[in-house]
Parts: structure tokens; sequence; C-alpha cells
């Protein structure tokens, strides 16, 4: 990994940023020299000089909306969002809860819409922004359970690949990271033997590591990535 | 309470600030008849987006009170309230003047 500080001068705003690939992404851009702010429900989990962290509940427009209004107070520009934020209810459809159905859709998409609409007012300003979306194989996959999840993850790189569209004269990309299995408190809510089945089936058949998450990342958030827009990438072989 | 002419001002540097992003050539008349919107609008679709954006955070931090300006009932009115710069003044004037839910 390179140790030159690729994200000085940048300022970025990760969602869910308290555990799992949000905590990951977020200790990255850190490290790397961004400024960072982190939108979660619950209060930080870490501290660093150069991360604030706002309570947000992405899946209320509301709280969204308070969110982005404290973040203005402290910046003028966003120039990488990172849409992380996500609830995961794994079940058959016909017993899944409503509620739970509706959960997801409130954070993963809807989330998802919130924070890209109010990000891109901001990026507007300086005509340059990177939003990416965390996705997963599961939009591909399908697998038994998922139903809203993947429809949910689906939705995301579409909303990612629209958006593109209308921001492209802003110099703002959009771009989708679909990650496969990582060690992470969402995953450990599925059945293990599932989960083995799935990793099994990849063209790469295991897990996938913190720096191949971070790998796209980079790729997608670089200066050279301007003629990158509307792409998922997904990991681990899927497609 | 933001008056006729505040207002006016607000979507004046909105548009202002569409003419900083063009040519000398390129750039709008602004004035209370600036058309805005329909077959005759000097703006583009994604310029008009960014007018609205301006106008709605200035008058939501001017106010107080959160102003949408591109839900159902504007999207419904006999005059299209982005017709010119009075038709949007007039509309941004009636919801002011509505009280807060």
């Amino acid at each position: 990994m390179s140790s030159t500080l690729q994200y000085d001068g940048k300022f970025a705003l990760v969602t869910g940023s308290r555990r799992g690939v949000g905590r990951l992404i977020t200790e990255h851009l850190l490290q790397h020299g961004a400024q960072v702010a982190g939108f979660a429900r619950g209060e930080a989990t870490f501290e660093h000089p150069k991360y604030v962290h706002f309570q947000v509940d992405v899946s209320d427009p509301a709280s969204v909306q308070k969110g982005f209004a404290a973040l203005k107070r402290i910046t003028e520009v966003v120039h990488i969002v990172v849409n992380n934020a996500a609830v995961l209810t794994s079940q058959y459809a016909m017993i899944m809860p409503p509620a739970a159905a509706q959960a997801m859709i409130n954070t993963n998409l809807f989330g998802t819409f919130m924070v890209s609409r109010e990000a891109s007012k901001m990026m507007r300003k300086s005509k340059w922004g990177r939003i990416i979306n965390i996705g997963s194989m599961a939009a591909s996959l399908e697998p038994i359970g998922d139903s809203v999840y993947a429809a949910c993850k689906a939705g995301v790189s579409t909303l990612a690949n629209v958006m593109a569209r209308e921001l492209a004269p802003l110099n703002v990309t959009c771009n989708t990271l679909g990650v496969s299995g990582i060690q992470s408190d969402m995953l450990a809510q599925l059945p293990k033997d599932k989960i083995a089945a799935v990793i099994a089936g990849l063209p790469l058949p295991r897990f996938a590591e913190p720096d191949d998450i971070l790998n796209v990342l980079d790729f997608f958030a670089s200066d050279r990535s301007s003629y990158i827009t509307a792409q998922t990438v997904f990991l681990g072989g899927v497609n | 309470m933001l008056t006729q002419d505040a207002i006016h001002a607000i979507i004046f540097q909105a548009l202002s600030n569409v003419n900083d992003e063009r040519g000398p050539v390129e750039r709008l008349d602004i004035g209370a008849t600036t058309i805005l919107f329909g077959t005759d609008a000097v703006l583009d679709s994604l310029s008009l987006v960014s007018v609205i954006v301006d106008v709605e955070a200035a008058v939501s931090e001017i106010s107080g009170r959160d102003m949408v300006l591109t839900d159902d009932r504007a999207m419904s009115q006999e005059v299209s309230p982005f017709s010119d710069v009075s038709s949007l003044t007039a509309y941004i004037l009636l919801l002011l003047s509505e009280p807060v839910l």
C-alpha cells in the first residue's frame, strides 16, 4: 500500500463509519491524508484529529438534512462520499417482517439517495466529486433470503448510474463497489454454511481482504478516474 | 419576512451564479421577466436545477423555514412557478405567507 498522502486536501464523508467496511474505509482515508466526516446512528467508536462524527440516521431524510446543515458549518466542500451505511435482514420473502424490509429500503437505498442528493449540491460548487456506493455481490448472485437486500444493492448501482449522467457536467463521478464476503458484523448475522457455499461458488473462492476493497475505492476516488463513471466493480469475480 | 425585493435579489444572485459559469456571449440578461422554464427558457435543465438549489438554500437560510420549490404542489400550479423570475418570486411569497405546519 502506498504511504503517500493521496487524499491530502480532500474532504470525505463516509456513512456507517462506526464499524465494518465503513470504519475500514474511514481509517484508510484518514491514514492517507483526508479529512473525514462520518455519519452513523450511534456515537463515534474511535477518535482521530481529522475525523468528525455526526449522529445521523440516513434512513430519515430530516436527520440527513440536519447532518448536512451541521457538516456545512465545518466545511464548504465535500470531495468524496462513500455511501456505506446498510442494514441486512436475510429471510425468505414469505416470512420477512415488513418492518425489516422497509428498514432495508430506507437505509440502503433511500439513505444512499438522500446523502448523494445533499452531497452533490456541495460538489456542484467545487466542480469535483466522487460518489462511491458500496454495493454487494448479492445484487448479482441473488441469494435466497436476500430479496430486499439484493434489490436495494442493485438499486444503488442504478442510482449511481443515473446520477452519473446528471452530475457528469459537474465533474462528479458516481460508481459502485460491489463487495463480496468480508468478515464483518453484518456477515456474521448469516448462517455460516450459507456464506461458505456462496464463497465457494465465487471464481475467486475466498473472503475479501480489506485491501481488496480499498484498492477499488482508491481507483474510483482518484483524480485519474475522472473518465470512470456509472460503473459497478464487483470483487471476487462476481459479475 | 422576506420582501419581494429580497426574493428578487436571491433569484438574481442565483442567476448570476449561472452567469459566472458562462462565457461573455452566453450570459443571461437578468431581470424580473427572465424566463426560467418553457420553450423560451434561457436556462438549460442543469442550470435551472442549480438556480433552484441556490434559491431554496438562500430562502431557507434567511427565513429559517425549509423551502421546497419542486414538490407536487409547485408542479400542479396553473401558472408554473418557474415561468419567470416574477412567478417564482410570487410562489415563494405564497409559501412564506402560509403558517408553518
